[in-house]
C-alpha cells in the first residue's frame, strides 16, 4: 500500500508543476504577449498616478528579460532599473520581491544570494503565474515605500488575472 | 532699411525656434507623457501586425533616453536593441533613420558619424515633433524591410498626432 500511495503523491507533484518533471523532448510554454504587458504596465501606471506617486514600470518573461519597460512621467531616474531589478527578482524566485527582502533580513544564505546581478531585495515586484507555473513578473518603483509600488503591481496582474491560464 | 530687415528676420528666428535663442533661466520643454508614449508604441505593434510583420518598439525622450520598449510576440533577439538604436537615430538627427541612412552611403562624414554609440543607418525610426522641435523618437524593428519598420512607426506617430502641440 505504500508504493502506489508514494507513486500516487508522485503524480499529483507532476501534474502540478511542470517544473518537477523532467521532460523529454520539446518544452511546451505558456508565455506574456506583449498585450497583456501593455495592458499590464498601463494599470500599474494608472494606478500608482491614481495614488499620487510617479513610479515607473518592467515586466519581465520566463527567463527574467524584458519584455515592458515604461519610464514614468516624472519618475525619478533609478526606477526604471529598480522596476526592472524587482521583476527579475520576483521572477527567479517565484516570491514577490517583498517577501524575498524579508528572507533576506533573516537568513545569511538570502542575503549573499543579492551580490547576483539584477537582484534586489526591495519590496515591488510580483511573480505573474499560471497556476504554480512563473511566467513572468512586474516590478514597480516609485512610491514612497515599496507596499505603495506592490499595490500597483497587484492591480496590473489582477486586471489581466482571466488570461493567465 | 538694410538693418531693420535685419533685425526682424533675427526676432523672427528666435520666435520660429527656441534652440538658436541663447536661454535666460530655466528652459521651458515639452516632452513626451508615458501614455502618449505606450499609444505609439501599441499602435506601431498594431500595425505591423496587421501587415504580418513581428516587430519591436522603442520610442526614446528628447535626451535619447527609452521611454517605453516593447519587445512583440516572437520578435527575434535583436529587434530590441535595433528599434532603440533607430529610434536614438531620427532623435539625434532630427530626421528618419531612413533619411539618415541614405546620407551615410553618400557622405563621409555621416559615415563616420555611425561609429557612435547607439547610431544605425538603417530605415524604421522618425523623430517625433512638436512644430519644428524634436522631442523624441520612435523607432521599429522586425518586419522584412526597413520601409515596413517605418509604415508603423509613422502610423504610431499619426495616432498621437493631436496630441503634439
Amino acid at each position: 500500500m505504500l508504493r502506489p500511495g508514494l507513486s500516487v503523491a508522485a503524480m499529483a507533484l507532476a501534474v502540478s508543476s511542470a517544473t518537477a518533471v523532467h521532460a523529454e523532448g520539446l518544452l511546451t510554454h505558456r508565455d506574456l504577449s506583449a498585450s497583456m504587458a501593455l495592458t499590464m504596465a498601463e494599470t500599474a501606471i494608472d494606478t500608482c498616478t491614481k495614488n499620487g506617486y510617479r513610479v515607473s514600470v518592467t515586466i519581465v518573461d520566463r527567463e527574467g528579460d524584458t519584455i515592458l519597460q515604461v519610464h514614468g512621467d516624472n519618475a525619478g531616474p533609478h526606477t526604471v532599473e529598480n522596476s526592472r531589478r524587482k521583476a527579475y527578482t520576483a521572477r527567479t524566485f517565484g516570491v514577490p520581491s517583498g517577501e524575498f527582502a524579508e528572507r533576506v533580513k533573516n537568513n545569511p544564505g538570502a542575503s549573499a544570494v543579492t551580490v547576483l546581478p539584477s537582484i534586489v531585495a526591495i519590496q515591488g515586484g510580483l511573480p505573474i503565474k499560471v497556476g504554480d507555473d512563473v511566467v513572468g513578473a512586474i516590478g514597480v518603483s516609485g512610491a514612497p515605500g515599496g507596499e505603495k509600488d506592490e499595490a500597483c503591481s497587484k492591480a496590473a496582474i489582477d486586471k489581466v488575472a482571466d488570461l493567465l491560464k | 532699411m538694410v538693418r531693420f530687415g535685419f533685425a526682424v528676420v533675427v526676432v523672427a528666428l528666435v520666435l520660429a525656434g527656441a534652440a538658436p535663442a541663447q536661454s535666460q533661466g530655466v528652459i521651458m520643454h515639452h516632452d513626451l507623457s508615458a501614455l502618449t508614449a505606450m499609444t505609439m508604441a501599441e499602435t506601431a505593434l498594431e500595425t505591423c501586425i496587421k501587415n504580418g510583420n513581428r516587430v519591436s518598439v522603442t520610442v526614446v525622450d528628447r535626451q535619447g533616453e527609452t521611454l517605453v520598449q516593447v519587445r512583440g510576440d516572437n520578435a527575434t533577439p535583436h529587434t530590441v536593441e535595433n528599434s532603440r538604436r533607430k529610434a536614438y537615430t531620427a532623435r539625434t538627427f532630427g530626421i528618419s533613420s531612413g533619411e539618415f541612412a541614405e546620407r551615410v552611403k553618400a557622405d563621409p562624414l555621416r559615415w563616420a558619424q555611425t561609429t557612435l554609440p547607439s547610431i544605425i543607418a538603417l530605415q524604421g525610426a522618425l523623430p517625433i515633433k512638436v512644430g519644428d522641435e524634436v522631442i523624441g523618437a520612435i523607432g521599429v524593428s522586425g518586419s522584412p524591410g526597413g520601409d515596413k519598420d517605418e509604415v508603423c512607426a509613422k502610423a504610431g506617430i499619426d495616432k498621437v498626432a493631436d496630441q503634439l502641440k
